[in-house]
């Protein structure tokens, strides 16, 4: 016993080794030059695509005007930002990107992972596909249709209210959507009906990949259906669901704005808007031509982003789990 | 080897293929194509459109309309300027003047010399009113500018309207007040809860998605008897030389305009989902006739419901067929007052120049002289007939005096909305006039020439307006007749204000308030109260700021006038 362990040990130091010496030689490029040149054109694109943008930043700090450019516009330092945190509405349009996001990854995450478990469960292999088609293909509508449906349905003529109405359980047509307390679940509800089936593909995928073997040996053990789910397929599903809840995490600012955007109105305005239709209505629409703005607000979102991915990618780090970087 | 070459072979008869393939796809149109694009709902021609081709023929150019789908004209505007992607031709609306600050139109002085059509179009005075910061003009205002001689039949603005068949129902009474209008949409709707195919009508509904929400708010301002200045009141009662600007959202007729409307609505004669409808439900909902009762501009409703209204149906529970134009669905203007006996200018006689907006050609058209050259064209009285009258024979007849009129299959086409698409081209957001033609005889409209006007009346409109004694829609308003004021009308700069300013920012927060608070008090269960919290949050947003800049550029237009 004690040998093995050295004796892993010790490949373990070679390897190690071997990995940080520096091995880039002119012999080595000779041997690998394609394969230099492959990856060159991801770096060269990643650099044009990704990084050459961010010299735009520099219009946060300006008052930007479109014919002025950047060289001719007026540097106001934090003027943009400051204009943006003293502003209540932004403070709240914050709130909502943060609530109505982590509600979509939460319940996103744990439906679609129940959905994943529970189709795999299903034994008849012609339903199973069934299903699992029809519940990805609202993935493909787009936003303006499902929010035509979703605003249908909850009108105080739509299916929703009829049937409530003819169950006798309300009396008079319930106004879903003039009321903010239902927005964020209207929200969360629809973006469940609409990627639900979508998300859960991953794991389904994940869990084919699980070895048969346990489960066999789980069940010479006396696992029953339930068990097994608890013991063998979730913890075998643990590294996906951390590296998706990571990389989801980044997210979480995209709360989204066609869904917000087309469904909100007056009365639920003040839990409808997100950062997105903010930096719309105060810094692309015409009368309100302030790119600095738009561009400030952007900088923000993508430094809490990135806040949030290292926060939670540490996290993992901690806990012994799979990570990201 | 033989197979690789014959595969090569196979390989360049394929590329021959599908260069000429796609030579043959690209054959160039016989006419110049430009595109325009109006920050306006709209329907698109389909692209053998008949008189757009005959319009072709004579100037050579063809133009490709696209108009707003779903966002709202700043944005649509915004994302324009942002991606640099201009059409040839384009009506900002809102954003025109972010346009010209961006450097996007070309101005259109040395055209104007060139092409007398255009220089027509408005006095020397006029036309400067359009100049640009830079002395420039970059765009020209095409509505309501009459030919020699105002001929007006329509009401194009604002109004509470209501159907001619409850007006009908209870003898033609005078409606003066809003308690009188409610009180009779109430009356009717008891009486005749159902439409002829069993749904229940719906007594009043409102607009109040986006900016459209002025069918909400705006009513106090026109209440009080004032002209559609649009985000004030401009109070000269002190003489026209000294204009004061009221705030119409905290006056007393606001809270009595409001609390009538929670009253409504808490009996139910308000539609539920006033609140949260989109455009599209609302115009919808009024196809279906359903709606007795409603405020809001003319345009902005009217030419969308017309081909419905028009069409031939038979769901009525009788198995009676049945048309909504003819059972007295079409609306007729009232102008309500909150006094009975008050004067009023719902309707603004005289022509109204809308400088803050307007047709304008782009920097990225290629080929600008031959642009103006078709705008000037479009003027000729040959094309402006082929635009609104249609084609000779066709569409209208002549008659021995030389006085066009159209057959009932005639105006019915012309109400359709596919014999639109596919056969009738106005160019309907570059210039054009009313008023009376250049032949002197018949009207630049159809809509303007009395036969053509009391001929499309549907029969219960026409008795309608008998009974009432008017003569057209703007009888039926009734409105003052007066003299524009200089300064008038005040939207044409609120719209284009920008956060700039702190008035600029009180009015983008002036707004987010009341569209949070006017539906909130109209469905509130206890309207003191909650009128009480809205006017606090008002006051919180500094509306002040916005009435100081009004006030400035009310005095700034005077003095400009007298200039």
């Amino acid at each position: 016993m004690e040998n093995s362990i050295s004796q892993s040990e010790k490949l373990k130091q070679l390897t190690e080794k071997e990995l940080h010496k520096p091995k880039f030689t002119a012999k080595e490029f000779k041997r690998q030059w394609i394969l230099v040149v492959i990856s060159a054109i991801y770096v060269i694109y990643g650099i044009i695509f990704y990084y050459l943008p961010l010299l735009g930043w520099i219009m946060a700090f300006q008052n930007f005007k479109y014919y002025e450019g950047f060289t001719g516009s007026k540097f106001v330092g934090f003027d943009k930002f400051k204009f943006l945190f003293s502003d209540d509405s932004f403070l709240r349009v914050i709130r909502n990107t943060f609530a109505m996001g982590v509600l979509n990854l939460f319940f996103g995450t744990v439906v679609a992972i129940a959905f994943a478990i529970l189709l795999n469960e299903v034994r008849n292999r012609h339903f199973k596909k069934a299903i699992q088609t029809i519940s990805y293909l609202p993935h493909f509508l787009s936003w303006i249709i499902v929010v035509a449906i979703v605003h249908d349905a909850l009108t105080s003529t739509g299916i929703i209210n009829d049937l409530l109405m003819r169950f006798g359980i309300i009396k008079q047509a319930y106004p879903f959507l003039a009321k903010p307390g239902w927005f964020w679940p209207i929200v969360t509800l629809s973006n469940l009906w609409k990627e639900t089936g979508w998300n859960a593909i991953i794991y389904l995928a994940a869990i084919t990949a699980i070895d048969p073997c346990l489960y066999e040996s789980a069940a010479i053990d006396g696992a029953g259906r339930f068990q097994k789910m608890r013991y063998i397929t979730l913890p075998s599903l643990r590294p996906t669901i951390m590296i998706l809840l990571i990389m989801n995490l980044g997210n979480v600012l995209n709360a989204g704005f066609e869904l917000q955007y087309l469904l909100g109105n007056g009365l639920v305005q003040n839990v409808s808007k997100t950062i997105d239709i903010y930096v719309l209505e105060w810094a692309i629409s015409a009368r309100n031509l302030d790119y600095s703005l738009g561009t400030a607000a952007g900088i923000f979102k993508t430094v809490v982003s990135l806040t949030l991915i290292v926060i939670a990618n540490f996290i993992a780090k901690r806990k012994g789990d799979e990570r990201l970087f | 080897m033989k197979a690789k070459k014959l595969f090569s072979l196979a390989l360049a008869a394929v590329m021959v293929a599908s260069c000429v393939a796609a030579a043959g796809c690209g054959k160039k149109s016989k006419y110049t194509e430009f595109t325009m694009f109006a920050a306006m709902a709209g329907k698109e021609k389909d692209d053998d459109n008949e008189i757009m081709e005959l319009i072709a023929e004579k100037t050579g150019v063809k133009v490709k309309e696209t108009w707003l789908t779903g966002q709202d004209a700043g944005e649509a505007i915004g994302s324009i300027i942002a991606s640099g992607k201009l059409p040839d031709f384009i009506d900002g609306g809102d954003g025109c003047v972010q346009l010209y600050e961006n450097k996007m139109l070309v101005a259109w002085d040395d055209y104007l010399e060139k092409y007398p059509n255009l220089k027509e179009m408005y006095t020397d005075k006029e036309w400067d009113q359009f100049r640009m910061s830079d002395g420039k003009i970059y765009w020209a205002n095409v509505f309501g500018n009459h030919y020699k001689e105002d001929t007006t039949t329509g009401h194009n603005g604002e109004a509470f309207w209501i159907q001619a068949r409850v007006l009908e129902w209870d003898g033609y009474p005078t409606i003066e007040t809003l308690d009188q209008y409610f009180d009779l949409l109430e009356r009717y709707a008891a009486a005749n809860p159902n439409m002829p195919d069993g749904t229940p009508v719906i007594p009043y509904t409102c607009l109040c998605e986006d900016w459209k929400y002025y069918c909400l708010e705006n009513a106090p301002m026109f209440l009080d008897g004032y002209p559609n200045d649009g985000c004030v009141i401009v109070d000269y009662s002190a003489g026209t030389d000294n204009p004061k600007i009221v705030d119409y959202n905290t006056t007393p007729t606001a809270k009595i305009y409001f609390a009538k409307l929670n009253e409504e609505y808490n009996k139910g004669a308000i539609d539920p989902d006033f609140a949260t409808q989109t455009y599209d439900e609302y115009i919808s909902k009024l196809s279906t006739g359903r709606v007795l009762g409603l405020c809001d501009q003319y345009w902005d409703f009217a030419y969308s419901i017309m081909g419905p209204f028009a069409e031939e149906r038979n769901d009525a529970t009788d198995g009676q067929t049945y048309r909504l134009d003819k059972i007295g669905c079409d609306y007729v203007p009232l102008g309500l007052t909150i006094n009975a006996g008050m004067e009023q200018e719902w309707h603004s006689y005289g022509d109204e120049l809308n400088k803050a907006s307007g047709c304008a050609v782009t920097t990225s058209c290629k080929n600008p002289d031959l642009a103006f050259e078709f705008l000037s064209r479009l003027l000729d009285q040959d094309i402006h007939d082929l635009r609104f009258w249609g084609i000779k024979d066709t569409d209208y007849l002549v008659d021995a005096n030389g006085m066009y009129y159209r057959t009932e299959e005639m105006r019915d086409n012309w109400k359709s909305d596919a014999y639109n698409a596919k056969h009738c081209c106005q160019y309907s957001y570059m210039p054009q006039w009313r008023g009376r033609s250049k032949d002197g005889i018949n009207c630049m409209m159809p809509d303007e020439q009395p036969s053509e006007f009391l001929a499309t009346l549907s029969e219960p409109l026409r008795k309608c307006f008998e009974a009432y004694g008017a003569g057209n829609y703007a009888d039926m308003v009734g409105s003052r007749v007066c003299d524009q004021q200089p300064w008038y009308p005040m939207w044409s700069w609120s719209n284009s204000i920008s956060n700039e300013t702190a008035g600029g920012i009180a009015w983008q927060k002036m707004g987010e308030t009341k569209h949070y608070w006017l539906p909130k008090v109209v469905m509130s269960a206890d309207f003191e109260t909650d009128w009480a919290a809205y006017m606090d949050a008002y006051n919180a947003v500094h509306p002040e700021d916005f009435l100081a800049e009004a006030q400035a550029e009310a005095e700034k237009r005077l003095a400009d006038s007298k200039s």
